[in-house]
């Protein structure tokens, strides 16, 4: 501990901590451009002088080091003025074009230039001139505006891992530059926009729509992974214009990948925005929700219920899940799911470690080894690909990989495509297993492709043994982490949306369906699946976007997005989270659960709820921890998988993810689609 | 003896004679009022009213949708959409006022970085309908073109004082 | 037949009917100027212009006006009694034009020249209250009523003082004819002698005519347009000639009564040759220039100060007055013997 004064205050700051952290500690404001938390140090940009007894000149507090009985002014007449000069630099280059910047009312330079700026300018010669580079089809440069603090290029380097950018030329020439002219690498570049403390680096598919005080903003997490990162809507007149990131050290910190920052414009493209039947012909035509609740009844007319499924798609929120699930208990149907094909992922809440990310995201940080196994973090969530890298960084955790895949941001010993791998590590026949004697707190990260296997259970069940070996499986340090990549999976499987007795999974759905087994298919924003329709299959498809499953369906019932709805998600470790609505869906489009609930009364099997507190109520049911937000549901330590499966041959292959064009919202996006150009271009080159 | 006098003053009600005497010397003075259709009075160059969107000289218009009038606006008069023009420069798709809700207190025009939103010297544009009130950006840049000579006049004249 | 239209009768009847509308029709333009100088003077002490867009000097405004009013809808009020709201405005406005029918307005130029001229003119305007409380009744509206009580219980008022006027001066005339009045001063202007009443029946001639500051009838702020609340076009505009003309007559009596009538103000031969009805015009013209002077100066009276005055300081001065004259022209035995 060092003991030191700041404005004739004594305080106490941990060993290592800088001036401005002992300033801030008592709560005086130190103004700054470069320095940022998470960043390393730069200390370019000088804002935050201030005072120090004895030395003759002010100092950079965010760069100074906390030495035992220093004396710190920060509010004196010199600090003042080396402010003001400092201020005064800054702005001699910068141009005075705040009415056209769309930084402009959440502007680091505008607001401290009225705090700490002179006011009025003495600079009479001619401003510098720099020419805006190409930062890709997301992120708009006016390099005029910057004013050097080299934020992105940090955050580029430090945090993305993505070496993209960097400054040439000294002083005033000095540019920020790229090297990659298509577009910034990775996929959290979008960032560096709210890094920017100036209108440098600004949004381009937000560029002009809004001013920050329009926006109508709504606290709310994204669905577009597995994450459930906390994000902040901003619209207006009933529109998404933008998302930015909202604090939540647990998952996101305070960053957001490009998808979910991006994605939104699909928001409003490709909507389904009333109900439609097909007519006579074959053709979908827009209908009332009453001619497609009575289109829907008659097809439920006479139905077996082993002749009746449904669905889950990634998307679909808790309340319709639930609510899905009693409509079809109602009916005595038991063919329901809400895994992928093939997937081995159990199903008893009991055997809850088996589909959880059971370390949680932050315990990455924990964690000494990380062995990868047929997953793509860097695409299934971004994010957590990360705190990959974070704790790389920071504690030198050692990465392996079983499955290859893209190059990532941090060094990974690849182990292979072969299954077998995993085998001889069970078996500890391997020089993985030596890494792993060694390890304290192994991670086993497995990716949600690598159970939609035949031998899913014995990859799982092995990779448990392994885990148990090397006390990765117990109650104090749980290592066994599944990722999934799809926001609805864990909260479907924890309200047990899986087949019920003789009930059939999802490939015995879609087989059914090819043998014309199963009459009626109900699904819930399914938009991933291969079906071998026969004409008399009824499928309905109840979702927001007209895209693969809006095409082979019989009748549409349109839902909502995230955005216009408050629903509850639980992400990837079994964290409970709600999204808010921020707009009202489009046209005649209502909230999934009260299309199920509506359509339960229109067939005389009334749900038993009429409002969301209500349905709330009926999740609290099921589990009391789904109605807290932010509660973490864990898992315990059982026996999944099943090590008696034996392993097939074939590879374990990456599979091949356009990470800009997951979903139905990000296939319907302009911006997506661009970024999905300009990688591929990329690629190419 | 004050009492005295004052009894007089009233019996020969002179309160009201004053009263008379001062309006029948206001009768003869020259009246203040104008004819107004036909003559009009003298405008200050500060003078606040219709709107108008002006534009540069070489037919750029100048407003840059920085939205500070939409902002500053106490009535919320203004609605503004904006977005990229083909050039890549900052413009409005949409500059409407509702002139049935503004209060012409000029704070638009004070707001506004490039002297595009300003309010003229014409004060006689009543309408038969509501609707015909309800500018939108044609209308406000019409109001401009054909007002500029004097707005650019009143603004050089005006700036000295700001 | 033909006998009659030669008869004496006859051509006696066609002279009184040319008589009357001798005296009418001007009267009636008079009153319509007397709109357009209203206007005028209440503007130019305003310090504004008044009306000046229609014809020279504005001069067409009152025809203007009148064509605006006989073009216009007359709106019968559903809830009114349609008779009596038709009644009303006329019984105001032929009572006003009747009591004209004995004011000389020179020497030997009256219409009819009897020997209770004012007891006439007394009668008949205390008559025209009858106008107003039907149409403030027949209006079924209580901005209507209300108008018409204030009203009736303002002219009723302030005859009685009116009525104490009037004696002094026929205490010193000894006559009702008004011809003879107008004699009488031939020497001196009543309103020598007698000015403290000539004040007293000038403002009482304002409280009966419901003119400014008395206007309480019609005060906008509390009761809308008082009586005739519900009229419109004709209707309302036989109210407004009524209330003018009654403005005239009241203006004439002034004249004949205080000012001497049609006679010069000096007995100059130059001044004699001028017709009587030049002066008497002219004396009229300077009582209803001051009518419009005093509207353009004195805000409106409260009512209760309205009925304070007339009852507690006219009536009792008036009375006195009556009291004093009468004793002195008794004391000193100047009592006037006529025929």
């Amino acid at each position: 501990m060092v003991k030191l004064f700041v404005d004739d205050k004594e305080i106490e700051v941990t060993d290592g901590s800088t001036v401005m952290q002992a300033c801030e500690k008592i709560g005086a404001e130190i103004p700054r451009f470069c320095f940022h938390e998470r960043l390393s140090i730069a200390g370019n940009c000088r804002m935050c002088l201030v005072e120090v007894e004895g030395s003759p000149k002010p100092v950079a507090s965010c760069a100074m080091p906390a030495v035992e009985g220093m004396k710190v002014i920060t509010k004196s007449d010199k600090v003042k003025t080396a402010r003001e000069g400092v201020m005064e630099f800054l702005l001699i280059n910068h141009p005075l074009d705040c009415p056209i910047c769309d930084q402009g009312g959440e502007c680091d330079l505008q607001d401290q230039a009225l705090f700490y700026g002179r006011g009025k300018t003495r600079f009479v010669e001619d401003k510098r001139a720099v020419d805006n580079k190409p930062f890709g089809p997301l992120i708009k440069t006016i390099m005029n505006r910057c004013i050097h603090c080299t934020r992105c290029v940090r955050f580029m380097d430090e945090i993305a891992g993505v070496h993209d950018l960097g400054a040439i030329g000294r002083g005033e020439d000095m540019e920020i530059i790229s090297n990659s002219p298509k577009g910034l690498g990775g996929e959290l570049s979008g960032n560096i926009i709210d890094l920017c403390p100036v209108g440098a680096l600004t949004s381009a598919p937000y560029a002009f729509k809004a001013r920050p005080w329009e926006l109508k903003k709504t606290n709310s997490i994204d669905i577009f992974d597995g994450l459930g990162s906390a994000i902040e809507i901003g619209s207006k007149d009933g529109q998404v214009l933008r998302v930015l990131p909202r604090l939540n050290e647990d998952i996101n910190e305070e960053w957001l990948a490009d998808k979910s920052r991006f994605a939104i414009d699909g928001l409003s493209n490709q909507r389904l925005d009333s109900p439609y039947k097909r007519d006579l012909k074959g053709k979908l035509v827009a209908c009332s929700w009453e001619e497609a609740f009575k289109v829907l009844a008659e097809n439920f007319k006479g139905l077996k219920s082993e002749e009746i499924a449904a669905l889950v798609g990634d998307q679909a929120c808790l309340e319709s899940i639930v609510s899905l699930k009693d409509l079809m208990t109602e009916f005595n149907v038991t063919n329901i799911d809400c895994r992928p094909l093939l997937s081995s992922l159990p199903t008893d809440t009991k055997n809850r470690s088996g589909w959880l990310f059971n370390p949680t995201i932050s315990g990455i940080e924990k964690a000494d080894s990380l062995l990868i196994i047929g997953s793509q973090p860097r695409y299934e969530a971004a994010l957590l690909d990360a705190r990959i890298r974070k704790s790389w960084i920071a504690n030198g955790l050692k990465i392996a990989r079983i499955g290859g895949g893209d190059n990532a941001s941090y060094p990974i010993e690849e182990l292979g495509n072969n299954v077998n791998v995993i085998e001889h590590i069970y078996k500890n026949k391997h020089s993985y297993n030596k890494i792993l004697d060694k390890s304290n707190k192994p991670l086993f990260l497995i990716g949600e492709n690598l159970l939609n296997r035949k031998d899913g259970e014995g990859i799982l069940g092995r990779i448990r043994e392994i885990a148990k070996k090397y006390n990765s499986f117990s109650d104090k340090w749980n290592g066994l982490a599944i990722l999934h990549s799809s926001a609805s999976r864990v909260g479907a499987l924890e309200v047990g949306f899986v087949p019920g007795n003789k009930g059939f999974n999802t490939k015995d759905i879609i087989d059914g369906v090819a043998s014309n087994h199963i009459k009626l298919l109900w699904l819930l924003g399914v938009d991933d699946i291969n079906l071998n329709k026969k004409p008399n299959t009824f499928v309905v498809y109840q979702g927001h976007h007209g895209d693969k499953g809006a095409e082979i369906a019989d009748l549409i019932l349109p839902g909502s997005a995230y955005t216009e709805k408050d629903a509850t998600y639980l992400n990837t470790e079994g964290r409970v989270q709600r999204t808010n609505a921020a707009v009202s869906p489009p046209g005649d489009a209502k909230e999934d659960w009260k299309i199920i609930r509506a359509f339960s009364a229109f067939v005389d099997k009334v749900l038993p709820y009429d409002n969301i507190s209500e349905l709330r109520k009926r999740l609290a049911n099921i589990n009391k921890l789904l109605v807290i937000e932010n509660s973490l549901i864990k898992g315990s330590v059982t026996d999944i998988g099943d090590t008696s499966t034996k392993l097939a041959k074939n590879l374990i292959t990456p599979k091949n993810i356009n990470y800009f064009m997951t979903c139905p919202i990000s296939r319907a996006s302009e911006t997506m689609a661009k970024c999905s150009i300009a990688k591929s271009s990329l690629a190419a080159k | 003896m004050k009492k005295i006098y004052r009894s007089i003053w009233f019996l020969f009600l002179g309160e009201l004679c004053l009263g008379m005497f001062l309006t029948l010397k206001y009768m003869f003075k020259k009246p203040v009022t104008i004819n107004y259709p036909f003559e009009k009075g003298e405008l200050s160059p500060r003078f606040r009213g219709e709107l108008a969107l002006r534009r540069y000289p070489n037919g750029e218009e100048r407003c840059i949708a920085c939205k500070l009038c939409e902002a500053v606006c106490p009535a919320l008069a203004i609605t503004i959409e904006s977005e990229p023009r083909e050039d890549e420069s900052r413009r409005t798709t949409r500059f409407d006022i509702d002139m049935t809700k503004c209060i012409y207190c000029g704070l638009c025009e004070e707001a506004c970085p490039v002297d595009a939103i300003v309010q003229g010297p014409n004060y006689e544009f009543a309408k038969e309908t509501r609707s015909e009130l309800l500018y939108d950006k044609a209308k406000l840049l019409e109001n401009g073109d054909r007002w500029e000579s004097v707005l650019s006049k009143n603004i050089h004249v005006d700036k000295q004082f700001k | 037949m033909i006998d009659f239209l030669y008869s004496q009768n006859f051509i006696n009847v066609m002279f009184i009917i040319i008589k009357i509308i001798a005296l009418v029709v001007p009267l009636l333009v008079i009153v319509a100027f007397l709109t357009y100088a209203e206007r005028k003077v209440i503007a130019s002490v305003q310090l504004r212009k008044g009306p000046n867009v229609v014809g020279p000097f504005g001069l067409l405004q009152p025809l203007a006006d009148g064509l605006k009013l006989f073009s216009k809808e007359t709106i019968f009020p559903t809830v009114s009694n349609k008779i009596v709201f038709l009644l009303a405005p006329m019984i105001a406005f032929s009572l006003s034009i009747a009591a004209w029918a004995v004011i000389p307005i020179a020497d030997g130029w009256v219409i009819s020249n009897i020997n209770v001229g004012i007891l006439y003119i007394f009668a008949v305007s205390s008559l025209s209250v009858y106008g107003i409380i039907m149409a403030g009744w027949a209006s079924n509206s209580k901005y209507a009523f209300m108008g018409a009580l204030r009203s009736a219980a303002q002219m009723v008022s302030y005859e009685v003082s009116i009525g104490l006027v009037i004696i002094t001066v026929l205490v010193c005339v000894g006559s009702l004819n008004l011809s003879d009045i107008v004699y009488a001063q031939k020497s001196t202007w009543f309103v020598f002698p007698l000015f403290p009443m000539f004040i007293v029946f000038f403002i009482s001639a304002l409280a009966e005519t419901n003119r400014a500051p008395f206007d309480l009838p019609e005060d906008e702020s509390s009761l809308v347009g008082g009586y005739f609340t519900e009229y419109s076009s004709m209707l309302f505009a036989m109210f407004f000639l009524g209330e003018y003309a009654a403005m005239i007559m009241m203006s004439g009596m002034a004249t004949i009564l205080f000012l001497g009538g049609w006679l010069a103000p000096f007995n100059v031969a130059i001044l004699n040759e001028i017709p009587g009805f030049i002066w008497f015009a002219l004396k009229t013209s300077l009582m209803l220039f001051i009518f419009l002077w005093v509207r353009a100066t004195f805000p409106r009276f409260r009512y209760d100060q309205l009925m304070r005055i007339g009852w507690k300081v006219f009536l009792p001065f008036s009375l006195l007055w009556v009291v004093l004259t009468s004793g002195f022209l008794i004391t000193f035995n100047l009592l006037p013997v006529n025929g």
